[in-house]
């Protein structure tokens, strides 16, 4: 027999007349069609087919288990949600958190131990809640009034110097080249330089570029928070930069005759007060060009 | 959404009669190839049940390749092979019943015995499509379907299944 599979066709009856007639021809054929008749008879046995059919109609059909679309979506947003709220928290403590005093504004609020700051105009400060209680340690720019609570090192840093602390009241005032801290309570180490100095119960020092004054105060916290300025020999420029920032003006300054360091107070809240107090000092006249902006000329 | 109540297959009469057209062969088709019956009846009947159990999810035109893909699938992990043992069919004592010569009938018996031991000697492969043309008059279309292979397979093995019985009858 050749390919093709002849056999299997003349099995099924795919023969054509010919191929058929050829292959009744040969001496084989006989036998073939005995395979095929016989075969037919064959079978494997008995098989209790109503018996298997009762047995298996009494099997539960499962019900498909169907979950509604809505259900996997309300999962999803859940879960959205969480990560989301978890990413939060997470940048909550991670990520320093900054707190600024504008111009014209003084910002208050209460560090994770319950440490109170209060920051005067123009100041910003920056700390990281993230394991606050053990790393009590703060980034300074200007001037703050911290009521510190008891509890480990409690550290304010500057670009001009540090002050390190127990549990104390104190005032930090970094701005230009002059670093001024003040001690209402406790004891405040400050680093300046090379220098180190303790500070105690109404004791200030002043550190501006490498020298150091020292003072002392008879108040209980820093005037600013009163609402007033406080300048210990303090030369003019310094002066109205400060002012600048409590009122939010901009001042100009067309005179050369001002080296006098001024000490005294000034009202951050009644400009035109604060600036009669310096014309009058330093015998200048007061030039309102605008609201907010202020020429001191010399009269 | 495709209602469950509404797969024909779950329907009591409509899966009974289909069961009825299609349990002997699947029966048979195990049979071949495992060689014991009573296993053989024991996956078919396994193979209903899941068809009934899920019967939500398995449309009646699909019904029939499930139980085979089951059955196919179950195959894999039962035991070694037993031999095909057939029997002929009860009423059947030869293709001449009119000739009742003694030397003719005894070679009628010598016949039908090499044939059953010849089909027992043949492979796997060729005796389950063998047997499953002849005992179940499938088409060649459909065993190949069911055993995943082409209809060109499926004449070649075939074609060897005759060679080879052909040739074990000569013995």
């Amino acid at each position: 027999m050749k390919k093709n599979y002849l056999l299997a066709k003349w099995l099924n009856d795919e023969l054509s007349d010919k191929e058929l007639a050829d292959f009744q021809a040969s001496p084989d054929f006989e036998k073939y069609q005995k395979i095929k008749d016989y075969s037919t008879h064959l079978e494997v046995g008995e098989l209790d087919e109503t018996a298997m059919l009762t047995d298996i109609l009494q099997h539960p059909k499962t019900i498909p288990k169907v979950i509604p679309l809505y259900k996997k979506w309300m999962v999803r947003v859940a879960a959205i949600l969480i990560l989301a709220l978890g990413i939060t928290l997470a940048m909550d403590h991670f990520i320093p958190e900054k707190q600024v005093a504008e111009n014209a504004k003084t910002t208050s609020f209460t560090l994770p131990d319950h440490s109170e700051v209060v920051l005067n105009s123009g100041s910003e400060i920056e700390f990281k809640k993230w394991k606050w209680k053990t790393n009590r340690r703060i980034e300074l720019q200007g001037e703050a009034y911290f009521k510190v609570a008891k509890g480990r090192r409690f550290e304010v840093k500057t670009n001009l110097g540090k002050i390190a602390v127990l549990g104390t009241q104190f005032n930090v005032r970094a701005r230009k080249n002059r670093l001024d801290v003040s001690c209402y309570e406790g004891r405040v180490k400050v680093n300046y330089q090379n220098k180190q100095i303790i500070l105690t119960h109404g004791q200030s020092v002043t550190f501006e570029n490498g020298q150091q004054t020292n003072s002392t105060t008879n108040a209980s916290k820093p005037e600013w928070i009163d609402h007033q300025m406080v300048f210990n020999k303090e030369n003019l420029q310094n002066l109205l930069d400060e002012i600048q920032r409590q009122y939010d003006i901009n001042i100009e300054l067309n005179s050369k005759d001002t080296n006098a360091l001024f000490t005294g107070k000034l009202p951050t809240q009644n400009l035109e007060v604060a600036l009669q107090i310096i014309s009058t000092t330093y015998n200048l006249k007061v030039k309102k060009v605008t609201t907010n902006k202020i020429i001191f000329e010399e009269k | 959404m495709q209602n469950p109540s509404k797969s024909n297959t779950c329907d009591e009469l409509i899966f009974s009669s289909f069961f009825k057209n299609h349990i002997k062969a699947l029966r048979n088709f195990l049979y071949y190839k495992f060689g014991s019956k009573e296993q053989s009846e024991d996956l078919a009947q396994e193979a209903f049940i899941k068809l009934w159990q899920n019967c939500a999810s398995v449309p009646l035109e699909k019904a029939k390749s499930y139980i085979y893909t089951i059955a196919n699938n179950s195959s894999l992990n039962e035991i070694a092979h037993q031999k095909v043992v057939l029997q002929y069919e009860k009423n059947f004592s030869g293709i001449d019943k009119t000739n009742e010569n003694p030397e003719y009938l005894l070679e009628e018996k010598q016949f039908q015995n090499k044939l059953l031991k010849a089909i027992e000697s043949l492979n796997e492969k060729q005796r389950i499509a063998f047997l499953m043309h002849r005992i179940d008059g499938k088409k060649y279309s459909e065993i190949a379907e069911i055993l995943d292979i082409s209809v060109k397979a499926v004449e070649k093995r075939i074609h060897l299944a005759l060679l080879c019985l052909r040739k074990q009858i000569d013995l």
